[in-house]
């Protein structure tokens, strides 16, 4: 601060440091910022360690097993539908029902999206009857609980007549009763990695023709309609490849080559690569988080809380470092996962020349003893499924009207004026001027829906639906592992919600105005 | 989009007006056409009369100035010209189209007016370039490159060409209404409709809208402003029209409505705004 060159002179510099000198330790705001900085980390991280070491003594004395084994164990469940319905091992049963509930929420935030906008629109229409139809069918949803609901659907679905073995409506095609509904099923078939492969690059040169399309419009002003060639081109890449797909079975050698080198790298390579790529992500961030810290003049000011990230973000990453090389067990498991990895891709592209990438398959019913019941040939939606499916979409829809609602009418009405006044249509405006902004106020609240949305799927435990829940809880019903199978609930909620929140804020800040 | 092309076009954005150009009462405009025809407009918001029976005609090139008390219906009646609002009663034929229920009518006459608002309204999520463009790209189908030459040009003359890249938050009450200005100019079209342009501006900000908006008067744009700068008003307008409780009170030269109103309500206006 008295440096030689300071052109505030050394009078207030002098003032000053008389000041701080006479401050006591106790009244010092930086001394007391930092002593509780400190205080709270300790207390915090005393906490968490005294919690765990009581848990863990007391678990041990009640002799309750917290092993993760059941994982590999096998068990004996039967699961009501799914990509496994007879899971040899606990592991493969709760991913089972982590697939239904991914299935289940990506098909509900989708339908609950596509129905909220219509509901949102319908409350805003110019149509009395269109409107009071909006208002009853949000008043209505939100104001059930979510539980009731769900059994109010499965209790009326029950109704549908029991399954015969003919029945129809439409008898090999469409089958609908107290079993589900079932319809013929598209699935991939033993091609279909190579035929992805021949899309992907249909994808590059589609996002190719997109830009030149773009690049055209802006040049000439013609109506290009760059997207529509873009899907276009991804379409035509996809019925090609539908025949030349297997010029791509090379593919599986290069993966097994990957897989090859992975398997032979020693222990030491992961380690020094994210010890490097910790320490270095870190010694970016804090020299970035200076250099911005840094007036023009050269003077560094930080405040504490600054101080305090920057000694933060340097602990992590030593931790890192430490982790990794203490714990070799953490680098052999990741080049493990990653040679599985690499060597399940092959084993895909290893196939017979001939292969077809989709198969379909017609529903069929299968008479086991005295019951006839769907097979597996079909694509079935379990009632347990239509009924939570129904309640989260209707449910979810009812609150993203509301957001949808909102965030139009929180676009000015000088707005539309505006655009209507330089001669936009009515479809132009919404497209491009209400719409655009009307979505940054839609899409926060929207995102929570979502969020909301997938953690109320675990209510399908009241239906039986074999998502997550209530697949855990047969599970530790059989293996007595409770704690394990909780954790590994919150876990892949903690991980779903994440992902979400993720995007939307990414959206989020792409959108934001620009404001001074 | 002129039919002529021939005919000195008055909105090139480059040739600049000189500005001794005769405006006001000096220009004779008798010869002129009609592009503006009101006949017995009325329009209600349930009971209360917005407008009675407006009739007025305004011609080629001429500078039109409303005035009146707040709530005398002048922002109803510019607004009713390109249909933001919708006359129940009576005609208007805006250069020779009819507003009627008519989608194409209502597009063609919005395509030829162009309107400038109190509030700005300026489209935050696009960039000053982009506001200008958007409708030059959309409506009249130009390539980019020209429309945004073309916005440049605009930007120039309304004197903020280095604000192009940023967003309408950035820039001050002024810069806003100059882009809104630019904006309603790069669809070229025949007629301005101002609305209380400068009554949301600081003091500071106004002159520089109002010198925009002189430069365009000589250029020879019809225009038709309410406003309540009544030193604008007696520079720039051909005619004033005094309009009270949605009816036309008096209309007449600057000069003569400020010396020698006629009407009652015109002279107790007049003094309590002079």
């Amino acid at each position: 601060m008295t440096s030689p060159t300071d052109t505030s002179g050394t009078q207030p510099s002098d003032t000053h440091a008389a000041v701080s000198a006479r401050v006591p330790l106790w009244r010092d705001v930086v001394v007391l910022k930092w002593v509780t900085q400190v205080f709270l980390l300790v207390v915090v991280l005393g906490a968490m360690w005294f919690l765990a070491s009581q848990a863990g003594d007391n678990l041990r004395a009640r002799n309750i097993n917290t092993e993760f084994d059941f994982i590999e164990r096998p068990v004996d469940i039967q699961l009501g539908e799914g990509i496994d319905t007879h899971p040899d091992t606990g592991g493969r049963a709760l991913w089972t029902g982590m697939v239904n509930t991914l299935r289940l929420s990506l098909a509900g935030i989708i339908f609950a999206t596509a129905l909220g906008v219509v509901v949102g629109l319908a409350r805003l229409s110019d149509n009395w009857l269109v409107r009071q139809l909006g208002s009853l069918w949000v008043e209505t949803l939100r104001n059930i609980p979510l539980l009731v609901q769900m059994v109010f659907y499965f209790s009326i679905l029950t109704t549908l007549p029991r399954v015969g073995l003919d029945t129809g409506p439409i008898n090999g095609w469409l089958h609908i009763s107290n079993k589900g509904i079932s319809m013929p099923r598209v699935f991939i078939a033993d091609g279909f990695y190579q035929w992805l492969v021949v899309v992907l690059i249909g994808a590059a040169v589609g996002r190719y023709v997109h830009r030149r399309r773009s690049r055209i419009h802006d040049e000439t002003g013609a109506d290009t309609s760059p997207v529509l060639w873009a899907l276009g081109t991804v379409a035509a890449f996809g019925v090609v490849g539908l025949f030349v797909h297997p010029a791509f079975s090379w593919l599986g050698g290069v993966f097994g080559a990957v897989a090859g080198v992975l398997d032979a790298l020693p222990l030491v390579v992961p380690q020094i690569l994210l010890c490097g790529v910790a320490l270095g992500v870190t010694a970016t961030w804090i020299l970035r988080f200076l250099a911005a810290h840094r007036s023009a003049r050269g003077h560094l000011s930080l405040t504490d809380d600054d101080w305090f990230r920057v000694l933060f973000a340097a602990a992590a990453s030593l931790a890192v470092v430490y982790l990794m090389v203490r714990w070799t067990g953490l680098s052999s498991w990741i080049l493990n996962s990653g040679r599985d990895l690499f060597e399940v891709i092959e084993a895909k592209f290893d196939v017979d020349g001939a292969a077809r990438p989709f198969d379909a398959m017609r529903p069929d019913i299968v008479q086991k003893g005295k019951f006839p019941n769907y097979g597996t040939n079909g694509l079935t939606m379990t009632l347990g499924f239509a009924a939570v499916f129904f309640a989260v979409v209707f449910y979810t829809s009812a609150f993203i009207g509301e957001n949808v609602r909102g965030g139009i009418l929180a676009v000015p009405k000088g707005q539309t004026e505006a655009a209507l006044a330089v001669g936009l249509t009515r479809g132009q405006v919404l497209r491009r001027v209400v719409l655009p902004q009307a979505f940054r106020v839609i899409l926060p609240p929207t995102g929570n829906q979502y969020l909301n949305l997938t953690k109320n799927t675990s209510l399908a435990v009241a239906v039986g639906f074999s998502e997550i829940v209530q697949v855990g809880t047969t599970v530790f019903n059989q293996t007595g592992r409770t704690l394990p199978v909780v954790a590994i609930w919150m876990l892949f909620y903690l991980s779903c919600s994440l992902t979400i929140s993720v995007i939307v804020n990414w959206f989020n800040v792409r959108m934001k105005l620009v404001e001074r | 989009m002129t039919e002529n092309p021939t005919e000195a076009n008055p909105l090139d954005p480059v040739a600049d007006a000189p500005a001794d150009a005769p405006t006001g009462a000096a220009r004779d405009l008798s010869g002129a056409r009609d592009v503006i025809v009101c006949e017995d407009v009325s329009k209600w918001y349930g009971d209360f009369q917005a407008l009675d029976r407006v009739s007025a005609t305004i011609r080629e090139q001429e500078v039109v100035v409303v005035l009146g008390p707040s709530g005398s219906g002048k922002s109803t009646w510019i607004r009713c010209i390109n249909r933001l609002e919708i006359h129940q009663e009576g005609r208007i034929v805006v250069d020779d189209v009819e507003l009627t229920n008519d989608l194409r009518n209502i597009e063609k006459v919005r395509s030829e007016v162009g309107m400038v608002f109190q509030q700005f309204n300026l489209f935050p999520h696009l960039t000053i370039l982009d506001n200008v463009t958007l409708a030059p790209i959309w409506v009249r189908k130009k390539p980019r490159a020209e429309a945004e030459e073309q916005a440049m040009a605009l930007l120039e003359r309304v004197g903020i060409p280095e604000q192009a890249a940023k967003y309408p938050g950035q820039l001050s009450g002024g810069q806003q209404q100059r882009v809104a200005i630019a904006r309603a100019l790069a669809m070229e079209p025949r007629i301005m409709l101002f609305d209380e342009p400068t009554s949301a501006l600081d003091p500071e900000m106004i002159k520089e809208v109002l010198d925009v908006m002189k430069t365009l008067a000589h250029s020879g744009m019809t225009m038709m402003v309410v406003t309540h700068e009544m030193g604008f008003a007696k520079e720039v307008a051909d005619r004033l029209i005094f309009m009270e409780g949605g009816q036309i009170v008096e209309q007449n030269t600057p000069e003569a409505f400020f010396s020698n109103p006629t009407e009652e309500r015109t002279k107790l206006f007049l003094s309590q705004i002079l």
